[in-house]
């Protein structure tokens, strides 16, 4: 077996505020092998959604190792991260977070405009990638012209654009109708079927049914 | 991140909020229209004076006058230039060709009665004061003698035009009393009257008094005057003064220098220019800051626009920043954006200026007639660029701190902001 997609050890998180301390993080040890599917469950602030964010490169740890794709996420400065933001990792966001301005290809291009890449060829992948996702009709489209189904695959579209090694979705079907939300879930299985790794957060129990492992929180630890 | 995109993706930005930004732009304009303006209004008033200068005469020249070094008015210690002391100038370093003047006391051309008050002024063939004027006739030359160069204004008394005058024969009264302007002065000795023949006339805006005549004419009415011979003149009154050519104006300093070691005054133009040149400077240091005081207003409108952009856009820092985007690219945008008010602003502003100075000058121009014929408002490329090349630092030092705080923004933060 090569090296783990992802790797923790006794990862923690704390935030202060003021005096009073709350760890958001209390030792979360795991690991997400490359080409597995895994959801992270738990209830509202058990940490699922920290523990996303420091595997992004989005947020530090307080304390502990984390390995994604071999590389230690604490050793890198600002501008590796930003990197690791680019290439490594591909977030998905429950808000989308697309930019409103910028027409459906060019948001999918972003982290590879961010990364270098010349407009042709990053225009060619995300389109190539938007064709994948059945998009290929909304590429030059404003996100104000999207459905919520429509804008998450978009959303999709970017985090997968950079070839990362791992896909990473913070609750990616809270803001979707249930039949956008099953057709994402599609999306992500027939990814994960061609071998990308993924790593969902969710509280829903039905869609994380759909993941190959499921690793449960609480309180800031693995609950199991 | 490729320059083209963060420069392509800061021109969106900029076209974004569109009222915002032509403000901002246009307060930067106006600042750098104000520079451009002023400094070049400062350089035409320094080019006016300069040409003004120049037309008085050659920048090579240097004048030694009869008074010890630092005289001026009153105060003035006399030095007399013997021929001894003319030795010793032509021996000064770079000195080309040098020329005696000596004045023979006042005196008048009878022929053109009481108006006709001359100033007679003993030179030397080919002295800097006899060249290029003339309005008829020639310049002294070598072994003139009995002949006079008259000032237009002179020629006009005695002839009926100044080419009449040419080659008429006049008595030129020296010492005694005479007429200048409205009063009569005593004047020096006994008055003698001398024959002179008109071979030249000059233009008489150099002088309406002075008349050229040979130096040893002039030396033999001052030694007449004083009841002494020339050569005891010489030694006793001395030359009224030397001038001095330089071989190049750039020698000039070297020459007042080697004079006043030798103990006496000098003046030069060169050295004139250059004080003008420092106290123009200065001047358009002054006018420069007043520009400059628009333009740091402009500053602090893009400084606030750039605060109220990042403020704005946090959330699409955010996004960037989680899809990729460096600190460096982040600042580097925001800058870039700066850089854009900036050099629009530049643009536009400059534009203003030179338009601006070509209306102002059209209007002064139009109210009154007789202003100077150079040009009121002197813009060259180095305003040009000098003043673009401002708007843009001044707008990126001013967008720098907005920068810099979208810069340092936690992505997560961005991303949460409402």
């Amino acid at each position: 077996m090569g090296v783990p997609a992802v790797e923790t050890h006794d990862l923690e998180r704390v935030y202060r505020s003021g005096r009073s301390t709350v760890a958001a993080l209390a030792g979360v040890t795991m690991g997400v092998e490359r080409g597995e599917f895994v959801a992270v469950m738990g209830p509202s602030g058990s940490g699922k959604s920290t523990l996303l964010n420091i595997i992004a490169g989005l947020e530090r740890p307080s304390a502990g190792v984390l390995r994604v794709d071999g590389e230690d996420l604490a050793a890198l400065d600002e501008a590796a991260l930003a990197r690791h933001r680019a290439r490594r990792v591909g977030m998905v966001f429950q808000a989308f977070n697309l930019l409103p301005r910028y027409r459906v290809v060019e948001n999918v291009a972003l982290p590879l405009a961010f990364a270098g890449v010349e407009p042709a060829a990053r225009h060619a992948k995300a389109r190539a990638l938007l064709e994948r996702l059945g998009m290929a009709a909304r590429a030059e489209h404003r996100t104000n012209e999207l459905s919520g189904g429509e804008l998450q695959r978009a959303a999709v579209a970017r985090a997968l654009v950079a070839d990362p090694a791992i896909l990473l979705a913070d609750e990616p079907t809270g803001n979707l109708d249930s039949a956008s939300g099953a057709t994402l879930i599609g999306i992500f299985e027939e990814l994960n079927a061609h071998g990308q790794t993924v790593l969902l957060v969710t509280h829903d129990a039905q869609i994380a049914a759909h993941a190959g492992r499921i690793v449960r929180m609480r309180d800031g630890r693995i609950a199991d | 991140m490729r320059w083209a995109d963060l420069f392509a993706m800061s021109l969106g930005n900029y076209g974004r909020a569109r009222l915002r930004s032509v403000l901002t732009t246009a307060g930067v304009a106006i600042g750098t229209a104000l520079v451009v303006l002023l400094i070049a209004l400062a350089t035409g008033a320094e080019d006016n004076v300069r040409r003004s200068v120049f037309s008085i005469g050659d920048l090579r020249l240097v004048t030694v006058q009869p008074f010890q070094p630092g005289a001026n008015g009153l105060s003035a210690v006399p030095r007399t230039i013997t021929d001894e002391v003319v030795a010793q100038l032509r021996r000064i370093g770079h000195v080309e060709s040098v020329f005696r003047q000596f004045d023979a006391p006042l005196g008048m051309i009878v022929e053109g009665g009481d108006d006709a008050t001359i100033r007679p002024q003993g030179i030397e063939p080919n002295a800097p004061v006899d060249r290029g004027d003339l309005l008829a006739g020639r310049h002294l030359a070598l072994g003139d003698r009995a002949v006079a160069v008259v000032p237009g204004n002179i020629a006009r008394l005695i002839a009926p035009n100044v080419a009449s005058a040419i080659g008429r024969r006049v008595t030129m009264r020296i010492g005694g009393a005479v007429k200048l302007g409205s009063t009569r002065i005593g004047g020096s000795g006994t008055p003698r009257d001398y024959g002179v023949t008109v071979i030249g006339v000059f233009d008489e805006q150099a002088s309406g008094t002075s008349v050229r005549i040979p130096l040893d004419d002039a030396l033999a009415a001052g030694a007449d005057n004083r009841g002494l011979t020339p050569d005891a003149i010489k030694q006793s009154t001395g030359y009224s003064g030397i001038a001095i050519e330089a071989d190049d104006s750039t020698n000039v300093a070297d020459i007042v220098r080697g004079v006043q070691e030798l103990g006496f005054s000098s003046f030069s133009l060169k050295q004139v220019i250059e004080q003008i040149d420092q106290g123009f400077g200065v001047f358009r240091g002054i006018l420069a800051g007043i520009g400059g005081v628009a333009l740091l207003v402009a500053a602090i409108g893009i400084a606030n626009t750039m605060v109220m952009s990042v403020l704005e856009r946090t959330r699409e820092i955010g996004i960037m920043k989680a899809v990729g985007a460096s600190p460096r690219d982040i600042r580097t945008l925001f800058l870039a954006e700066a850089a854009y008010v900036g050099a629009f602003g530049g643009i536009v502003g400059v534009a203003l200026g030179i338009v601006g100075g070509q209306v102002i000058e059209r209007i002064i121009r139009n109210l009154n007639p007789r202003t100077n014929p150079g040009p009121i408002f002197v813009v060259g490329p180095d305003l040009i660029l000098g003043a673009f090349a401002l708007a843009v630092v001044v707008a990126l030092v001013a967008g720098f701190l907005p920068a810099r705080r979208a810069m340092r923004m936690s992505a997560l933060s961005a991303l949460r902001y409402e």
